[in-house]
């Protein structure tokens, strides 16, 4: 099966991708947007997860 | 001084071709949102926006899809005081248009609550509809030449 990280790769691809086309106007501007919006996503993906790990419940 | 009531006030004459125009607008603006609800991108296709209509057109129904491939729900309208959380993700899911309606009507869309992948499934198709709820209001905005 793949990982969460396939998962979380993948949801934050699709989201990003629209959020670019509907905020930016130029192609370059829509990829710079949907490459930063994709790395925030697995960034605080990542963060939080290491945080939670200080909270086991 | 008198006045000459027998000619109308050219203000209000502009004033009502204006209002007339502007609600001309609103209508056409309203046929594109329901073309954006049922289609993702249609909305944008139809006012020659190709970049974000094919884009949409695209990602929109991919994401729905592979909801559904990864094993997840569609979820049952039901009451909103029964359970409000199913409520609100039935509406969202919904919001995506010709893909519910398609799912829905072939009977897919069980979902599978024992899968690993169920809950990114129906997350992706909950999410699908939300996005498309964006697009529809994107595609208004340009419909009145706010964008």
């Amino acid at each position: 099966m793949p990982s969460h990280f396939f998962f979380l790769l993948i949801f934050s691809v699709l989201v990003s991708t629209v959020f670019a086309v509907l905020q930016k106007d130029t192609v370059a501007e829509q990829i710079r947007f949907a490459l930063t919006m994709t790395a925030g996503f697995v960034a605080f993906a990542v963060v939080a997860g290491w945080l939670m790990r200080l909270f086991p419940l | 001084m008198p006045t000459d009531t027998t000619r109308p006030n050219p203000r209000s004459t502009r004033t009502s071709a204006v209002r007339a125009a502007s609600e001309a607008d609103r209508g056409r603006a309203f046929v594109l949102c329901v073309a954006a609800w049922l289609v993702p991108g249609a909305g944008h296709l139809l006012q020659h926006r190709l970049a974000r209509g094919l884009t949409c057109l695209f990602v929109l129904p991919l994401m729905f899809l592979l909801g559904l491939l990864f094993d997840g729900a569609l979820f049952p309208l039901t009451p909103i005081t029964q359970s409000p959380l199913t409520s609100a993700a039935a509406l969202a899911e919904r919001c995506i248009g010709a893909p519910w309606i398609a799912t829905a009507v072939a009977g897919w869309g069980r979902g599978d609550v024992v899968s690993p992948t169920y809950e990114y499934g129906w997350v992706l198709m909950v999410v699908a509809g939300l996005l498309n709820v964006l697009v529809v209001l994107d595609a208004w905005d340009t419909a009145l030449g706010r964008k």
